[in-house]
């Protein structure tokens, strides 16, 4: 803990002492230190508040924040859900509980509430982002190719170390991907997500669609391309530099006879 | 301050949080840095949670709206690495015919920047990984 910290904390127990802390005092407090990424020190006021005052929508609000922050989603979506149960048109609560439902996947499940939240708070710019991408979605079509298999490997310029090679359509149909089956699943639902959200992002900036990407892990980098309605991601060591990496993913976009 | 009941919670009537020699100033440092880039047209750092902590992108810009879609395109990123086994989710870029957004992931949140087509993007991925490391290193000591 720092002085700055320690001396703050000693001055407000010694008030504390003439005059305790309501829960909203130390609930507008908790969201300034968040606003300030002091989340260690918003959670401990959030949770003082709530021991205080457990029935306020805002402080529940607060804590699904900081859980959300902390990663800790079932705890998010519990706290969000807390804020419902008193207040069922939170539209902040709402928007919290739909983009939880949008990285489980559960498209259907997001749409329900973005709406709500919308209705109840027509002005949310946020809410009003995610419904307008959300909106663009389609599941694949009934009966739709899947035809997993088809492409011979040994046709293709497969740079070395190059894996998890997967092709899927704009609309989530896994075309073709390496791997196990529950790898092949995982790969097409992440690049089809990966570029949905990279190109409404890329919309709402003003720059277009996605044509290609690149994303650093820290074992290694996945290379993107797409035409808007062909998407083709493959994994290479990541000591491969952004343009050769490019260059490489061009060769497996020609061999595959994908027309940009 | 801003009342999360009822205002969106990443424009808080009051401004943003004033300065404090803490995490909020390393943030404001690190964005900075990234925007002071050759053909970089503004950026943000969003938590997890979509708010924004620090924001420089050109006026007219849809920020909450750019904020909303960054911290969502984020966690994507972070749960694809976590469910695929690529390590934790470091950088990212995405290219259209009209510019690049960069993404870089950290345990606060996510770095976004936004450029132009023609921008040195091997320059920009190198700064925003030392930005990256650089939140990361906040999120480890103590915040003031």
């Amino acid at each position: 803990m720092g002085l700055a910290t320690f001396l703050e904390r000693t001055w407000s127990g010694i008030t504390g002492l003439v005059k305790p802390r309501s829960a909203s005092s130390l609930f507008r407090l908790a969201d300034q230190f968040r606003h300030e990424g002091r989340y260690e020190d918003a959670a401990e006021l959030i949770t003082e508040g709530l021991r205080v005052s457990p029935n306020i929508a805002v402080g529940h609000l607060l804590d699904a924040y900081l859980h959300v922050v902390f990663r800790e989603m079932p705890a998010a979506k519990a706290s969000f859900r807390r804020v419902l149960a008193l207040d069922p048109y939170h539209p902040r609560a709402l928007f919290g509980l739909a983009r939880i439902a949008l990285e489980e996947g559960d498209i259907e499940g997001c749409r329900p509430f973005l709406d709500r939240a919308i209705q109840y708070f027509p002005d949310f710019p946020e809410a009003k982002a995610l419904q307008e991408m959300v909106a663009t979605w389609t599941a694949p079509a009934a009966g739709a190719s899947t035809a997993i298999g088809t492409i011979s490997l040994e046709r293709l310029r497969l740079p070395s170390g190059a894996h998890d090679l997967v092709v899927t359509q704009a609309d989530g149909t896994l075309v073709f991907a390496q791997g196990s089956e529950e790898r092949q699943k995982h790969l097409g639902l992440h690049m089809t997500q990966v570029y949905r959200i990279a190109s409404a992002t890329l919309a709402r900036a003003g720059l277009g669609a996605m044509r290609r990407g690149v994303i650093e892990g820290a074992a290694e980098t996945t290379f993107l391309r797409s035409d808007g309605g062909v998407i083709l991601g493959v994994a290479l060591a990541r000591e491969v530099e952004v343009g050769a990496g490019l260059v490489q993913v061009g060769r497996l976009w020609t061999d595959l006879n994908i027309k940009a | 301050m801003a009342d999360p009941q009822t205002t969106p919670d990443s424009i808080p009537p009051d401004g943003p949080a004033a300065p404090r020699p803490s995490r909020a100033q390393a943030f404001r440092e690190t964005l900075s840095e990234l925007t002071r880039l050759d053909g970089v047209r503004g950026g943000l750092i969003v938590t997890p949670d979509g708010l924004v902590i620090t924001s420089e992108l050109p006026p007219r810009f849809p920020v909450e709206a750019l904020a909303a879609l960054a911290a969502t395109l984020g966690r994507e990123l972070e749960l694809g690495a976590s469910r695929l086994e690529r390590g934790a989710f470091r950088t990212a870029l995405f290219s259209a015919d009209d510019g690049t957004v960069f993404v870089g992931g950290s345990p606060v949140g996510y770095v976004t920047v936004v450029a132009d087509r023609n921008v040195n993007s091997e320059g920009v991925r190198t700064a925003l990984g030392r930005a990256v490391d650089r939140l990361r290193g906040t999120w480890r000591t103590s915040p003031i």
